[in-house]
């Protein structure tokens, strides 16, 4: 069971790495972006590192993509 | 033609650096073939009990690294400078759409919720995963969220500015007292019985610092994101 999970969120990772790379827009690589976050947090908890794994959550998923996200924005509403 | 030097020039410097940390990568992966296996985690778990703090995470990060843990601190303070000299200090940013009534609803009853999780995540740092980094920048993504969702919503400079300082100075401070008393910087002056393990007061000044590193790093990434969403852009 244990091995099927990292199995899983290897793979997850991966595709969802590689279809980051090759969207068209931006806004949709930063959410995939997000997505490879999501597949380390489990890898990181199943590997028996509950710290490394909360700071990946928060940080790695959620500040840096919001600050990727609003960087986008201000990229954007430059003339 | 002026374009194609300049690309020309990063691509090839591109090579270069790809070039060097491979090769890097192949000395260090060549001279570390396992006939010696590394045991320092257990050298630092036996060294772990002497300070009576059940995650061992935190003693590491907190006392045996704790004067680059001052230095994270301020590379942290130096990018969230850097981002608010970036952008316009009087120029507002324009929101024209108001925010959904349902997600304005969630976000208040959501964010009392998150910021006694975070809270709690920051104080049980020793004993729990968890710690300051985490714990602040859970706190302030629940401000993010009232950023996001509350048109007018905005933080007080001065409160931010005032307990950032605090929590700035006091971990110098911390320190500098381990100095005066023990003759090491950052040393750990206060009672860390081996007894009291696993109880909220044991660790002696880790459970303190963790406290202060994390109100300083919530202090730090709520203004960061003010500062995005909120702000014009200068150039």
């Amino acid at each position: 069971m244990i091995g099927l999970i990292i199995l899983a969120s290897f793979v997850g990772i991966v595709v969802v790495a590689f279809s980051a790379i090759v969207q068209n827009t931006l806004a949709d690589a930063i959410i995939l972006f997000m997505g490879v976050g999501l597949g380390s947090v489990i890898l990181f908890f199943v590997f028996g590192a509950p710290d490394v794994a909360l700071t990946e959550a928060v940080i790695g998923s959620g500040i840096s993509s919001l600050i990727f996200l609003m960087a986008l924005k201000h990229l954007k509403s430059q003339p | 033609m002026n374009l194609k030097r300049t690309l020309q020039t990063s691509t090839l410097s591109g090579f270069t650096l790809s070039a060097i940390l491979i090769v890097t990568f192949l000395n260090i992966l060549l001279q570390n073939i396992p006939s010696s296996v590394q045991r320092v985690g257990d050298e630092l778990l036996k060294l772990n009990t002497t300070d009576g703090v059940s995650n061992a995470v935190t003693t590491v990060v907190v006392f045996f690294r704790g004067f680059d843990t001052l230095g994270e601190i301020a590379v942290l303070f130096i990018a969230s400078l850097g981002i608010g000299l970036m952008l316009n200090e009087n120029k507002k940013c324009e929101i024209k759409a108001e925010s959904n009534f349902m997600l304005k609803t969630a976000s208040k009853l959501l964010f009392p919720i998150i910021v006694v999780y975070g809270i709690y995540v920051m104080v049980y740092g020793h004993l729990s995963p968890g710690g300051g980094f985490q714990g602040g920048v859970i706190i302030a993504s629940a401000v993010m969220l009232l950023l996001i969702s509350h048109k007018n919503f905005e933080l007080s400079h001065s409160v931010v500015v005032i307990l950032e300082t605090f929590a700035g100075i006091s971990y110098v401070f911390i320190g500098l007292i381990g100095l005066l008393i023990l003759d090491v910087f950052l040393a750990n002056f206060l009672p860390h019985d081996v007894s009291s393990m696993g109880l909220l007061l044991s660790g002696g000044i880790i459970p303190i610092i963790y406290i202060v590193v994390g109100i300083k790093v919530g202090s730090e990434m709520s203004m960061i994101a003010q500062d995005l969403i909120k702000r014009e852009n200068d150039v």
